[in-house]
């Protein structure tokens, strides 16, 4: 036995955990100290000068990790409206509301077992949804949330967005094959038959937008319509609209066009023999397309960021910048917010009396003060900093059309094959076609 | 310090690495294509090869023409092969060699199109490659409806008397009967 074990042995409770937090704390001192005054500058510089590869990485990383909010409140969304459309009450056991359902969905999927079928092709099987997947999130790299906040300002934006946006079908195509299952096979044949189809007015119906903005950024497609709603390109295009969103519904597949897994007709499509994440990732994808396709519609025809009225208050004001009164605000915060408590619960005593107990009154002092304090700094935000407003109504406005892909699905019955395929080439074709002369004739002519 | 044009310590360019990379990728999976024998893995093969392509338009400064491979070849001319191929193939095709019964003549095709290529790269003399020019779509579309208007229009000909085609090869016959169709 040695010195060491021999000490330890001797040791009390006590005096053993300050042997492991005295060198523990030391460490981190010096560590920080170290960190703080070498590390963190050589750091900071580093990145500094590689900023526009600095702000790609983020860019990437940030669309990947919003992708998963996306989708929970989706999900949520759907269970919780769709409920109501069918006068049920839906989810109302896990969190407020049922609110964390999608998460133990998630949970659920993740905890399934990995099944693949006998026969199936096992490397496009495995690759299947992550064609999938990527192909959706990568078309988010070009929408414009606010402004100043996106992935990146392409001068091909748009065009990208639709390249990659295609690419979707592919995984679909993959998995109906690799499953080995003549529904799975179906399902991606319709898939493909379908997308491939509707990709062709969808793209159509946005070259009228194109040849009024003069650009296929998306950035400056919305900075076009800046100003009030009036100025929206839905006012000038009210027929590309229209294309659009039912070309959009197709493309995303979601009833009343979800051919490619009605479950009605070819038990779950191209997603039959799928089980686990990767079924998981599939649907990710589709919610993921849902909020995409939405967004592109607000940001094409309805003004993206922009505020549906002229904003008559300037941005950034003075009082909220970090050089002026700064972090102070968080200090400010915590002790309005116990004075408002107090206050709250002091004349809850004094007006309701014995009715009320001294900690059910604090706690209401404690939420009328976190949603007071919270509108306030809300509020706040919402005037001084531009990027906090271009998210709120970019979010309103996609959220709106979210709701309506929802309510569309809650009310709408599915269409027959071969009604959609000729629907897209008898009517969305010519119709966008028709938009397309129009625009281009009224441009030719309004500009001489 | 900011990374620069070259690979640290060496001085070898990282868009040289990039197109050593991508170029590897689309001669591999090009390679894949025609050694494959299962023939849906040979499509996405195919696909791969594609998306190598694109890469390397985008590394020679040309993303209007990279996104439209991608949305041309990839998105839609790919995925209408491999849906032919579904549409008619099953699973349990033949599994033994369906290809070869005519190797000597592709061999002999090979062999002659190896040689014309060969010498078509070695009698052409190469431009070195200037700066690499970010290409402005409006200026593609100005020389497209400027200088090469009519190869615009006669292709755009072209592609109405192939769906015009299509659509007649595809079309039921008037008087066709109904317990008749497959």
């Amino acid at each position: 036995m040695t010195f060491a074990t021999r000490t330890w042995d001797r040791m009390s409770l006590t005096s053993r955990l300050v042997a492991i937090l005295v060198p523990l704390a030391l460490i981190l001192a010096v560590g920080s100290v170290v960190g703080i005054l070498v590390i963190l500058p050589a750091t900071m510089d580093f990145l500094r000068a590689n900023l526009p590869l600095v702000r790609f990485a983020v860019a990437v990383v940030g669309i990947l990790v919003l992708t998963i909010p996306t989708a929970f409140v989706l999900i949520y969304l759907e269970l919780k409206i769709i409920a109501r459309m069918n006068l049920r009450v839906g989810p109302n056991r896990i969190g407020p509301w049922g609110a964390a359902m999608s998460l133990i969905h998630g949970f659920k999927v993740l905890s399934k077992e990995d099944f693949t079928p006998t026969g199936a092709d096992l490397p496009v099987f495995t690759l299947a949804p992550v064609v999938t997947f990527l192909a959706s999130v990568m078309t988010l790299l070009v929408i414009p949330f606010a402004p100043g906040l996106f992935g990146q300002d392409l001068n091909i934006g748009l065009l990208y967005f639709f390249a990659m946006g295609g690419l979707s079908v592919l995984g679909l195509l993959m998995a109906g094959w690799a499953s080995f299952n003549k529904y799975s096979l179906l399902g991606g044949l319709r898939a493909a038959a379908q997308i491939v189809s509707y990709e062709i007015p969808l793209t159509l119906s946005v070259v009228g937008v194109v040849i009024l903005a003069g650009t296929m950024s998306m950035n400056r497609l919305v900075l076009a319509q800046s100003g009030s709603a009036l100025d929206w390109f839905a006012f000038k295009q009210p027929l590309a609209v229209l294309i659009f969103f039912i070309a959009a519904t197709a493309e995303a597949n979601r009833t009343p066009f979800d051919m490619t897994e009605a479950d009605s007709e070819i038990v779950a499509g191209f997603a039959t023999e799928y089980s686990g994440m990767r079924f998981g990732f599939f649907f990710f994808a589709e919610y993921v397309n849902v909020f995409i396709v939405s967004a592109l519609l607000a940001t094409l025809f309805f003004g993206g960021w922009t505020a549906p009225f002229n904003w008559p208050w300037p941005y950034n004001l003075n009082w909220l910048d970090a050089s002026g009164i700064g972090v102070l605000w968080i200090p400010i915060a915590i002790i309005a917010t116990v004075v408002v408590a107090d206050v709250v619960a002091v004349a809850v005593r004094l007006v309701g009396g014995r009715s009320w107990s001294a900690p059910s009154a604090f706690g209401l002092g404690f939420l009328a003060a976190g949603v007071g304090i919270a509108a306030v700094v809300g509020l706040a935000c919402f005037i001084a900093f531009d990027w906090v407003q271009g998210i709120f109504w970019f979010m309103t406005k996609t959220y709106v059309f979210v709701f309506t892909f929802v309510w569309m699905r809650g009310t709408l019955p599915r269409v027959r094959v071969d009604q959609l395929m000729g629907f897209a080439w008898k009517w969305l074709l010519p119709a966008s076609l028709l938009n397309l002369f129009v625009t281009a004739t009224a441009v030719v002519l309004l500009n001489q | 310090m900011p990374i620069g044009d070259t690979v640290p310590l060496t001085a070898i360019r990282w868009d040289d690495i990039l197109f050593v990379v991508l170029a590897a990728m689309l001669l591999g999976s090009a390679l894949l294509v025609v050694t494959m024998r299962d023939i849906i893995r040979c499509g996405l093969a195919m696909i791969a090869a594609f998306a190598s392509l694109a890469g390397i338009y985008v590394l020679l400064g040309n993303p209007l023409i990279a996104a439209t491979q991608v949305l041309v070849y990839i998105g839609a001319i790919s995925v209408l092969v491999l849906f032919a191929i579904m549409l008619t193939q099953t699973k349990n095709a033949p599994a033994r060699l369906v290809f070869q019964t005519q190797a000597w003549a592709a061999a002999l095709a090979a062999v002659v199109i190896a040689a014309v290529i060969a010498i078509s790269v070695t009698a052409t003399t190469w431009p070195s490659a200037g700066a690499v020019a970010w290409t402005d779509t409006t200026r593609v579309a100005e020389l497209l409806f400027s200088d090469y208007l009519l190869p615009f229009e006669v292709v755009s000909v072209l592609l109405t008397a192939a769906v015009v085609g299509g659509v007649l090869l595809a079309r039921r016959d008037p008087d066709e009967n109904e317990e008749d169709r497959p």
